[in-house]
């Protein structure tokens, strides 16, 4: 779910000053009070500064507002704006565009919210079908079974097999912990086929659009070298105020936010590239990487592309565990490629060969590409701040293996 | 990674890189505060410049090397732009918000409370000498002191305490270390695995990413910063009483024998040196240098060795993702490594033939580590191993397991967790051990780097 709405002229302030107050206790605050709200994992609300496109145009302020919601997502969006609909109409009414009845009004609210909404070009989510509230209840029940533990010194006698059974016969009558002893719901039969149906689907369109690619291939690998060598990349140091802003919001708990925004570089042929890149990006994390697992990376919750501003610019965000640096030094060790793939096409971006090759490997100047475009997120809220994407995973294994069919013994060495 | 041998500038780098001087067993750390420029100037590129150890001479009965600060550039007349090329880190120096909450200068160890550094106490230049033995060291002290009319004046003595090979707690300290490709004295008999390129250490040779790291420009020398390297030095004061203690309390709810069996545990090592995944039930003297290990390959589980061990996470070796035991996960620890030059100060707590061992009682005596080490990037060496395995209890897939030594306890990070079968021990509530005192971000500059200085108007 992504939001994106120009602020009024002269109105930016009075929006940071909102958003900058409620970013002290996003859970609680008094605007727009994330806690509470079922199936919400993370969620943000930032501004984007005014700006001047390549071209000279300006570009008002924007206010965005993004969130991770189980799906479905609209109910639990109409929940979040009817309970909090008083902050929303006095943070929507900077924007332009948004007419309120006068005094507080929901259903104005939600409906400018809803205009506003887009998709984003590409979506990663750690585990798909894992919710929030399954993540903070699996979370639960690993502490129980760890104080459980702890209490009963007597299992230690037993076998990985006895100290199971033990522990499964304790949850199974347990009422606060017997839903522990199913697996988790799959998910429906029609979510199924149709992620089913879109992967079959999409992989037949490209096998129809193959012999034109690659009849096209050397023509767009030709302009590739032409732009990779011509395109400007200046090493720009982040300016050092910019970067305290951004420090002074990092590093409060396990887990981090990121957001970034950037101009593409000038013309049709990235524009197309991007696209191109971002689709198969969508593709790949629907299908392929929708397990924990990111191409080698294990520590993203969410990250998402999206096109603004009629797709001259484009917003990265995200949720990530560790410092800033440990995720910047991932991207490059890691999934170097692929994010060459997709940033290569936005401007300044440390040159590339190939696409793939290059770019993040010229690692200060990546860095400082990264630490550039990256904007502060005023508000950022998380339903499960003490949870790594590791810890979430292995809670989620230790769930599946009290009744499962896991060896005990590597069962319990995930406690 | 595979790269045409460079050869270094050795003269022209200061001796530190090479060497931590084990031979010269007496030395002290000197900080000061430029208060004329002019004259410290002229100290620093007439008097002690050429008195400088270079990482090619031999250690014989003395050794002299300075790094400073950014307040010391900046009050010895660097240019607000040349400063600038300076990395930001560097120039926001060790104590910024920021930084605190990431390396977990938290609580007792938060820089308001320091002693040095920070906003404290400024420290501008750091004068690190060392000497065969404490006579020499009185001798080396009175022939380069700076005297009263060199522009400088002390703030901070820090001595030094001659442990050994052994830090206050009673563990073999300093066993692994990175081997600066081309610096000989460090890379003899060097791990394969250890090797790094000079550029992780040096700057002005290639890195890890072959590419050369920024050198800072100084007044017309755009590379200035050639042969120079960052100084990381963090005063970590040592509850040894605390520790043993503690360790004698809790064996035996952590299902071990004595207290050594859980110290070790948590050091990762026995007292000894012997490494737990090598000799995981008893101290080894055989083994008490030994290195030629790996985690994943020997102990994936931590069955021997905890996830959670301070050595395992300073150094992970071979375990981390996404390919735990692969070359892949072996060459990225090597972008995080750092050079230890550090030392202990303090007297011994205990009987000195065995080490300490509880009960003790704390004597009051101020005790614990000079940490030093050298890297070429603080963010991705020295703050990603202090913050990122050291310091975050979620290393490795762990939930609430600081460093059960360095880490910061409360209000979370205090779970100890010791896997075995059928399931692990966990202790909770683990107190803090170390607290930092002091600490600053110098650098060490080449020799010539240090002439320049003093040439500056």
């Amino acid at each position: 779910m992504t939001v994106v709405a120009p602020l009024r002229e002269g109105r930016l302030d009075e929006a940071r000053a909102m958003l900058e107050e409620a970013g002290k206790d996003p859970a609680a605050n008094a605007l727009i009070p994330f806690a509470g709200v079922e199936g919400v994992h993370y969620a943000r609300l930032f501004l984007v500064e005014p700006a001047i496109d390549l071209k000279g145009r300006p570009i008002p302020a924007q206010l965005v507002f993004m969130a991770d919601f189980d799906a479905p997502a609209q109910p639990r969006l109409e929940r979040l704006v009817a309970r909090s609909a008083a902050g929303w109409t006095r943070l929507l009414a900077c924007c332009e565009g948004f007419t309120s009845s006068g005094g507080t009004d929901a259903g104005a609210c939600l409906a400018f919210v809803r205009r506003q909404a887009g998709g984003d070009a590409a979506y990663y989510v750690n585990t798909v079908g894992l919710g929030a509230a399954q993540a903070v209840a699996e979370a639960r029940l690993r502490d129980a079974i760890e104080d459980r533990l702890d209490a009963q010194p007597d299992l230690l006698k037993a076998s990985p097999a006895g100290v199971r059974d033990k522990i499964r016969d304790w949850i199974q009558s347990s009422d606060e912990l017997s839903w522990a002893i199913s697996p988790p719901a799959p998910p429906s039969l029609g979510w199924r086929l149709g992620e089913l149906a879109h992967l079959v689907l999409v992989a037949l369109g490209a096998l129809v659009l193959l012999p034109l690619a690659i009849v096209l291939l050397p023509f767009w690998l030709l302009a590739l070298r032409l732009h990779e060598r011509s395109d400007p990349a200046p090493d720009v140091l982040p300016d050092p105020h910019h970067a305290a802003t951004l420090a002074a919001l990092e590093d409060h708990g396990p887990v981090n936010q990121f957001t970034a925004i950037g101009f593409l570089k000038p013309g049709p042929f990235r524009a197309f590239t991007a696209r191109l890149i971002l689709f198969l990006i969508a593709y790949g994390v629907r299908h392929v990487f929708n397990r924990a697992n990111l191409a080698g990376v294990k520590t993203i919750h969410f990250a998402r592309w999206t096109f603004i501003d009629g797709g001259r610019r484009v917003i990265f965000a995200s949720n990530y565990d560790g410092s800033v640096e440990s995720y910047m030094d991932d991207f490059i060790d890691k999934v170097g490629w692929g994010l060459n793939a997709v940033f290569s096409n936005g401007l300044g971006y440390p040159p590339t060969q190939w696409l793939l090759w290059g770019g993040a490997h010229h690692e200060l100047a990546f860095k400082h590409y990264l630490r550039v475009h990256q904007v502060p997120t005023q508000v950022w809220y998380a339903a499960y701040p003490s949870l790594s994407a590791l810890n979430i995973a292995n809670n989620a294994a230790i769930r599946l293996g009290v009744s499962g069919s896991t060896e005990a013994g590597r069962w319990l060495q995930r406690l | 990674m595979a790269a045409a041998p460079v050869t270094l500038e050795a003269t022209d780098i200061q001796g530190l890189l090479a060497s931590g001087y084990g031979r010269l067993r007496a030395a002290v750390y000197l900080m000061y505060q430029v208060s004329d420029a002019a004259a410290a100037r002229d100290w620093l590129g007439r008097t002690l410049a050429p008195a400088l150890t270079n990482a090619a001479a031999p250690v014989t009965t003395v050794a002299t090397n300075v790094a400073i600060s950014a307040s010391g550039l900046e009050r010895l007349g660097v240019a607000a732009a040349d400063l600038s090329t300076f990395p930001a880190e560097f120039i926001d120096g060790m104590a910024s918000p920021h930084r605190s909450r990431m390396l977990g200068d938290v609580g007792a160890s938060a820089p308001r409370h320091w002693r040095w550094g920070g906003s404290r106490q400024r420290v501008d230049l750091l004068l690190m000498l060392f000497a065969l033995d404490a006579a020499g060291l009185d001798r080396h002290r009175k022939a380069l002191t700076p005297a009263s009319g060199a522009g400088l004046s002390q703030v901070v003595e820090l001595g030094t305490f001659d442990l050994g090979d052994h830090e206050p707690f009673g563990f073999r300290d300093g066993i692994s270390q990175p081997a600066v490709e081309g610096l000989r004295s460090t890379t003899k008999a060097a791990l394969p695995r250890d090797l790094v390129q000079p550029g992780e250490f040096v700057l002005g040779y290639p890195n890890e990413y072959a590419t050369l790291p920024p050198s800072p420009s100084v007044a017309g020398s755009p590379d200035f910063g050639r042969n120079g390297s960052y100084l990381v030095f963090r005063q970590l004061h040592q509850d040894v009483a605390g520790f043993w203690n503690f360790a004698a309390r809790e064996a035996a709810a952590a299902g071990l024998a004595s207290p050594e069996q859980l110290a070790a545990r948590m050091v990762g090592r026995w007292p000894g040196g012997a490494p737990l995944v090598r000799s995981p039930e008893e101290d080894t003297p055989e083994l008490a240098t030994f290195n030629d290990f790996a985690y994943h390959h020997d102990d994936a589980t931590g069955l021997r060795c905890p996830i959670g061990a301070h050595v395992r996470r300073a150094n992970p070796r071979d375990s981390l993702d996404p390919r735990p035991g692969s070359q892949q996960a072996v060459a990225l620890v090597r972008r995080h490594r750092i050079l230890r030059r550090g030392r202990e100060y303090g007297p011994a707590l205990g009987d000195p033939t065995t080490g300490p061992r509880p009960p003790l009682t704390d004597d009051g005596q101020d005790r614990g580590l000079h940490f030093i080490c050298l890297n070429a990037n603080l963010v991705r060496q020295f703050e990603f191993v202090q913050g990122t395995w050291v310091a975050s209890p979620k290393f490795a897939g762990l939930y609430d397991d600081a460093d059960p030594l360095l880490g910061v306890h409360e209000p979370v990070g205090g779970t100890f967790t010791i896997p075995g079968t059928p399931f692990r021990h966990r202790l909770q509530g683990l107190p803090r051990f170390v607290t930092a005192v002091g600490g600053e971000y110098f650098f060490l500059p080449g020799i010539r780097g240090v002439k320049r200085l003093g040439e500056l108007t």
